[in-house]
């Protein structure tokens, strides 16, 4: 009888790992967005940014509502105090209190450096797409984490030809994201370091970016997250043009 | 000598054949001088409309700047630059210039465009820039905001001389960088899309608001003798901080050079297909009016004469035609080349047109380079004097009897 026991919980064991082996590289994605975004979002982040000549540090807060919303304020130095961000599906504008102008961000300069940071303003609007934009294939697994790698969808708008994702097996978020352009070059490794409890949910606290251009040798961003609530009401507001020159001060 | 004599004397004889001859030979002659001075003309013309309505005749950038632009790879200490342009012979004048891509915005609809930080005295020696200004003023300031913009630019935009509009950029130190501009003055070169991109701010006014102090993209240098474009930039490159490198247009410019080129090519295949028709024109020509004479031949030779003495004969009047025509087409074609290098031949339906562009562009001067004359007057000689060989050679191969009874 204990024999007969002992084989039945042998038996689940083994399913329930073989479940666990056969989750599809997409679901480790969905979750990694899911994770990764939250429902809601608020953030206070301090961005370093290196480059060969200047070492710049800029805070910033950050409102988002799943993938698709995001409003992010600058709050130091003080030349770019009140500098807003509204983010919108995949639209994307930016109020500068200096010329007290707002200014929809067009197609065209989405590649262009996010306040002189290594991240672009297409970082900001597509990053969450990844699980719509690519197709995911897992390549490999241990017992820390997932190697998944995703292929851009032909007809998919996106910029990277190909990404390549550790994603850990803990917390389901990534490690380490390789970014390839269309012709297989590395173009940047995105590092997730630090992961630490923001009340119920874990969260990489520091984002390393290291662009890999030989041009670009010297340069790297650091993300610091000083401070994270998730899945908090926010007030609709912040996803309005209005709230661009509102919330600016 | 005597076969000069005989070969004078069969000229007059045939008259109507030699004056067909001659007027054949020098219309060619004149129209080889003068399609080569007005291809060389107006590619000069269109090199020079392209270097000096804005690149210059030589660039000073950091040595990687042109194949990586990048604000890593700047001129990092223009005064330096500028001592070392100082210090070499032969420049007219020379300025820095800050090149960036910026979001122009005159409403919430934002245009990506270069916003340059320029001398604004200095460039008008240096570019065109001022000449090609359509409307406003040509800003003289260099520290305030006032701009100066490219019309396709100001079109999409939307907006005119007196009215505002904002910039926000990357600084030079890859800060953040916004600030409002007033259209001061517009400008139209022609260049589509240098006009669609281009706008200026004066480089105090640049330098402080992006952080670019003593900071330069490049250096624009005018050479006192633009020909002499590429040894001004070798002595440049002996003074310069091995960071930094000086090159001329033929350089900076390479695409357009070539692109003259490949068009002189196909301008010169257009040329010899129209030679090798002139070529088989002559030599029939000549191939008729021999055989008409061959009875004469004939006499020629029953009465003792050597078929090299013909021979001689024939090319004798065959040379001194050819002279006279070439030396005759060829001061056509070089008087035709000097009255269209003083006065240049002006496409009347377009010059309107270019006229908005402050760029004469519809005017072609012709070159006037009396080596390249004598080049296509040469040319044409051989070519001539070839073109009667084969019915010369062939006629006198013939035996006495033979070309007696030649009707």
């Amino acid at each position: 009888m204990i024999h007969s026991k002992t084989l039945l919980v042998a038996l689940c064991l083994l399913l329930l790992s073989s479940t666990a082996q056969a989750l599809p590289a997409e679901d480790i994605i969905k979750r990694v967005e899911d994770n990764l975004n939250g429902e809601t979002a608020y953030l206070q982040l301090t961005m370093v940014v290196q480059t060969k000549r200047s070492k710049r540090t800029m805070k910033m807060e950050s409102w988002s509502k799943g993938a698709k919303k995001s409003f992010i304020r600058i709050t130091y130095p003080g030349k770019d105090q009140g500098i807003t961000f509204l983010k919108i599906e995949n639209a994307m504008w930016q109020y500068v209190p200096r010329i007290e102008r707002t200014i929809k961000i067009p197609a065209s300069m989405m590649l262009q450096s996010w306040m002189g940071s290594d991240f672009t303003n297409d970082d900001l609007v597509r990053e969450s797409s990844i699980s719509e934009d690519y197709l995911a294939e897992l390549q490999g697994e241990d017992e820390t984490g997932y190697l998944i790698d995703l292929q851009a969808r032909e007809e998919a708008p996106v910029v990277w030809g190909r990404i390549r994702m550790h994603v850990s097996r803990n917390y389901y978020l990534p490690t380490t994201v390789r970014y390839y352009d269309e012709d297989g070059q590395l173009v940047r490794i995105l590092e997730y370091l630090e992961v630490q409890r923001y009340g119920e949910r874990f969260y990489p606290s520091r984002w390393l970016m290291l662009p890999q251009s030989p041009d670009k040798a010297g340069h790297q961003t650091e993300v610091i997250i000083e401070d994270a609530v998730f899945d908090e009401e926010i007030d609709e507001a912040y996803f309005s043009k209005r709230a661009l020159k509102r919330f600016s001060q | 000598m005597i076969f000069i004599h005989f070969a004078l004397r069969n000229i007059r004889a045939y008259a109507a054949r030699s004056l067909v001859t001659i007027l054949l030979l020098s219309l060619t002659t004149a129209m080889l001088v003068f399609a080569t001075a007005f291809m060389d003309g107006s590619h000069d013309k269109m090199l020079s409309n392209a270097v000096e309505i804005y690149p210059g005749y030589i660039q000073i950038t950091h040595r990687d700047f042109r194949a990586k632009p990048s604000l890593d790879r700047l001129i990092f200490d223009v005064e330096a630059v500028a001592r070392a342009v100082e210090a070499t012979p032969g420049i007219a004048a020379a300025a820095p210039r800050f090149e960036t891509f910026v979001l122009f915005a005159a409403d919430e609809k934002a245009v990506g465009g270069m916003l340059s930080g320029v001398d604004f005295a200095a460039e008008r020696r240096l570019s065109r820039l001022a000449s090609s200004r359509t409307a406003g003023l040509y800003p003289e300031e260099d520290d305030s905001n006032q701009l100066y913009l490219g019309y396709e630019l100001a079109r999409r935009l939307q907006v005119e001389v007196g009215e505002q509009l904002a910039f926000v950029g990357t600084g030079a130190d890859y800060s953040f960088a916004a600030d409002n501009l007033v259209v001061a003055g517009i400008f139209r070169t022609g260049l589509f899309d240098f006009d669609a991109t281009a706008a200026f701010v004066g480089k105090d006014y640049f330098d402080r608001v992006m952080a670019a102090a003593n900071y330069a993209s490049h250096f624009i240098v005018l050479p006192e003798d633009p020909r002499a474009a590429d040894q001004v930039a070798a002595a440049l490159n002996d003074r310069l901080d091995s960071d930094y490198v000086a090159e001329s247009w033929r350089t900076t410019m390479e695409g357009l050079v070539q692109a003259m080129l490949v068009d002189s090519i196909f301008g010169y295949l257009t040329l010899a297909v129209i030679f090798i028709v002139i070529f088989f024109v002559v030599l029939i020509y000549t191939w008729l009016t021999v055989f008409a004479r061959m009875r004469e031949i004939g006499v020629l030779r029953a009465l003792g004469t050597r078929p090299g003495q013909i021979l001689q004969m024939l090319l004798a009047e065959s040379v001194l035609l050819a002279l006279v025509s070439v030396v005759l087409g060829g001061l056509i074609g070089a008087g035709l080349a000097w009255y269209f290098y003083l006065h240049p031949i002006t496409l009347a339906m377009s010059e309107e047109v270019f006229k908005q562009y402050g760029l004469a562009a519809s005017s072609m001067p012709t070159t006037f380079a009396p080596l390249l004359i004598l080049r296509d007057m040469a040319v044409m000689f051989v070519l001539a004097v070839l073109s009667t060989l084969y019915p010369i050679i062939k006629a006198n191969r013939l035996r006495p009897m033979e070309a007696m009874h030649h009707v």
